[in-house]
């Protein structure tokens, strides 16, 4: 028949079709990794995981008793930077849900109560919301946000929960996690209302 | 009709025109900040700046500046012509004005708008104008430069509340004086002035006063900076995230234009504000109306009830349509000057299926002024009328009057313009009631209560005090167990043996039209984005 393709019956010789052969040998790859490895574990040679791309031999993760090291960068669970007197830095400017692809940010904002220093010049954020997991923990958020407020830098990476109620974080949850570091606040200066200097001034000529 | 060039483009004016406002009607923007078209002039922002050409035999009035000349390193004298504000200078036959197409004007520009940037606090984040704020609009279009000025900007109050739902912010205000305007010649309450001068100046409220009274969230509308904030809409969400719906505002017989304004993640609407309208409103609203959109929520029915039990809303369609079929004769049917006329047609054409007798009531009559408020509360009582050919319909005083010879009433809306104790007269009476909200006079009296939906929540149209009829459109998603209003009606209809015919929207309309009813749709709306349906600034 005209566009039939025929497939060739695969030879099997008489060693394939006994099966022990084939079978041992394939056992016998298992085996000399099982070797291997045990030898390196019990000399202590085994190769150093974070490196097991330069150098030799088979590198055995007993994940998750074991961890390779994330990178620096590597973005983790969001965590909400502080302020110097212990409050977030989050002005609640929608920025970060607004940017948000999975749309997993949810802020109610809201105006400082009266005599805070902060009112009339700044909002907060009175419920601040990340449903991790919606979060496709793409960083648009830590990109698009001006006061530095919200970053990924925790290295946690977001493990199974017992339930999904628990993957809803809030505010308070978001605030308790340190940076990779330990530090709950960031690097960035931030400038509070009155003070006298203008964020232009110090960023472009250092007076 | 007399016409003048823009950037070569000829453009119609009416006698006394000003350049700016000819070419607004237009649909030819001048960047401006001061000038609104519902308002006298100020020309003080020197932002619609343009260039007029001389007419033959005539000498441009120039002025001696300096210019950086690169190749010398040094500034040397040059001339440029004077430019002359669009906001103040009337269009004249043959008149030939430069804007765009100028290298003076868009210098001005860029100058006005960095000036005015000087002191701004640029905090675009918080602020809530952000998106629909002509500093940013135009930073984009006549700027795009960076700052630079290095000393400390101007410090003034932020966060001022100017009263009940007025909240003021010094730093961003730009002086335009607007909003003084607006106090002195539209809600004609002299409520605001201005102190000092300079970058010291500052919005105040009169000695002893507060902004009050009937029309004071228009103030924010006419800012085009975030100067002027309302407590409503202050720190609620942002504009971007809003879609901007067509509508109008169920508060009064004036039936003024409005946008509703709503976030479509959430479906709830945030704000309304009005829609421009040269036949109802202008450009004004007031307060009751910007916060109309707050009835979608309060006390809202969202189950119908048979004989005080909540039932399902088919069950309730059907126990009620039995009911008229088996009244039919003794029935009478109250038409709602809340409810828009496409309900009231389909009402009035069953009412007279089924021979029963019509009545119209409405909200009670509330204080109205000579600015917009009308003393009649309800948005539509001309379309009821129209919708059941009537020159006039009696009212429930009249129904209470001839109560004993009817059984059964159906009742459009929960609104009755007599007092709630005089409606438990007909408590003995099969009373079928379409409401919204639980609060209304009806609703205690009734038998069966079908939830339907608010104007925001369907399409329909409201028919004002002067006849004009507009039409206003779905913004949000009917929650709960609420019916379509007209749908429910149609179903019902059908149900009681009275079918009317009526099965969409476009039917109810050629009804409508073919009795002379013609409703304004705004073909291209002004105050949304064209593809993203968000709001944008306006005039």
């Amino acid at each position: 028949m005209a566009g039939t393709i025929v497939i060739k019956k695969p030879k099997r010789t008489l060693a394939d079709q006994s099966y022990v052969v084939e079978i041992t040998k394939g056992l016998g790859v298992t085996l000399k990794h099982f070797f291997k490895n045990f030898g390196q574990m019990v000399t202590g040679t085994r190769p150093d995981v974070t490196k097991f791309n330069y150098e030799d031999g088979v590198a055995t993760l007993q994940y998750p008793e074991e961890k390779k090291p994330y990178p620096r960068r590597f973005r983790g669970v969001h965590r909400l930077t502080k302020r110097s007197n212990g409050e977030a830095r989050c002005t609640a400017c929608l920025m970060c849900s607004t940017a948000c692809p999975a749309q997993c940010i949810f802020i109610k904002p809201g105006e400082y109560p009266e005599g805070h220093p902060s009112r009339g010049h700044e909002r907060y954020a009175v419920e601040f919301v990340i449903d991790e997991l919606r979060c496709i923990f793409c960083g648009f958020c830590v990109e698009a946000c001006p006061v530095d407020a919200i970053r990924m830098d925790t290295g946690i990476h977001m493990t199974a929960l017992d339930n999904r109620a628990d993957f809803i974080f809030d505010k308070e949850k978001l605030m308790s996690f340190p940076s990779q570091d330990g530090d709950f606040e960031t690097s960035n200066t931030r400038v509070e209302p009155g003070d006298k200097a203008h964020h232009g001034i110090t960023r472009e000529q250092g007076h | 009709m007399a016409t003048f060039k823009l950037d070569g483009k000829e453009i119609a004016f009416e006698q006394g025109d000003t350049i700016i406002k000819a070419a607004w009607r237009q649909g030819v923007e001048i960047p401006h900040y001061c000038w609104h078209p519902g308002l006298s002039v100020a020309a003080n922002c020197r932002m619609c700046l343009v260039e007029l050409v001389p007419g033959a035999n005539q000498r441009a009035m120039m002025l001696d500046v300096l210019v950086w000349d690169e190749s010398k390193k040094d500034y040397v004298v040059s001339r440029k012509p004077k430019l002359q504000p669009s906001c103040q200078i009337s269009a004249a036959e043959g008149m030939e004005v430069k804007s765009e197409s100028s290298e003076h004007v868009a210098l001005a520009r860029k100058s006005v708008q960095e000036f005015l940037l000087l002191n701004h606090p640029v905090d675009c984040p918080i602020c809530d104008q952000s998106g629909e704020c002509k500093l940013q609009d135009y930073y984009m279009t006549e700027q795009a430069t960076s700052k630079r000025m290095r000393d400390e900007p101007n410090h003034k109050p932020k966060g001022v509340s100017f009263g009940p739902t007025i909240v003021y912010d010094a730093e961003r205000c730009i002086a335009c004086t607007r909003c003084i305007r607006v106090c002195e010649e539209v809600i004609q309450d002299p409520m605001l002035d201005m102190r000092e001068r300079g970058n010291l100046f500052e919005i105040i409220t009169s000695p002893g006063r507060q902004v009050d009274g009937h029309y004071t969230m228009m103030l924010e509308w006419v800012c085009p900076v975030g100067a002027l904030t309302t407590s409503h809409w202050r720190h609620k969400g942002r504009v971007w995230l809003l879609r901007g719906t067509q509508s109008v505002c169920p508060g009064c017989a004036t039936g003024c234009a409005m946008f509703v304004d709503v976030d479509p993640r959430e479906n709830t609407a945030f704000r309304n504000r009005p829609r421009e309208n040269d036949q109802v409103n202008q450009f004004w609203m007031c307060d009751d109306g910007m916060l109309s959109y707050e009835r979608v929520y309060k006390d809202r029915i969202l189950s119908a009830t048979i004989a005080s039990e909540r039932a399902k809303s088919a069950d309730a369609i059907r126990h009620a349509s039995a009911l008229l079929s088996k009244h039919k004769g003794r029935l009478a049917v109250v038409l709602s000057a809340q409810r828009s006329t496409e309900e009231n047609l389909i009402a009035a054409t069953m009412a007279k299926a089924l021979g029963a007798d019509l009545y119209v009531t409405g909200k009670a009559a509330w204080d109205g002024d000579k600015i917009l408020r009308n003393s009649d509360q309800n948005p539509n009582r001309a379309g009821a009328l129209k919708a059941a050919d009537a020159e006039s319909l009696p009212g429930v005083d009249a129904l209470l009057k001839k109560a004993s010879s009817y059984d059964c009433l159906l009742v459009l809306g929960e609104d009755a313009d007599v007092a709630p104790e005089a409606i438990k007269a007909l408590a003995g009476k099969e009373i079928v009631v379409l409401a919204t909200h639980w609060q209304g006079a009806w609703t205690a009296v009734a038998n069966t209560v079908l939830p339907i939906t608010v104007w925001a929540e369907t399409d329909g149209t409201f028919v004002n005090a002067k006849g004009v009829a507009q039409v206003f459109k779905r913004a949000l998603t009917p929650t709960g167990d609420v019916l379509v209003g007209w749908e429910a009606l149609t179903k019902l209809a059908k149900g009681a043996g009275a079918d009317t015919g009526f099965q969409r929207m476009v039917d109810l309309r050629a009804a409508l039209q073919s009795r002379g009813l013609e409703a304004l749709v705004a073909k291209k709306l002004d105050g949304v984005h064209p593809s993203t349906g968000a709001p944008v600034s306006t005039v």
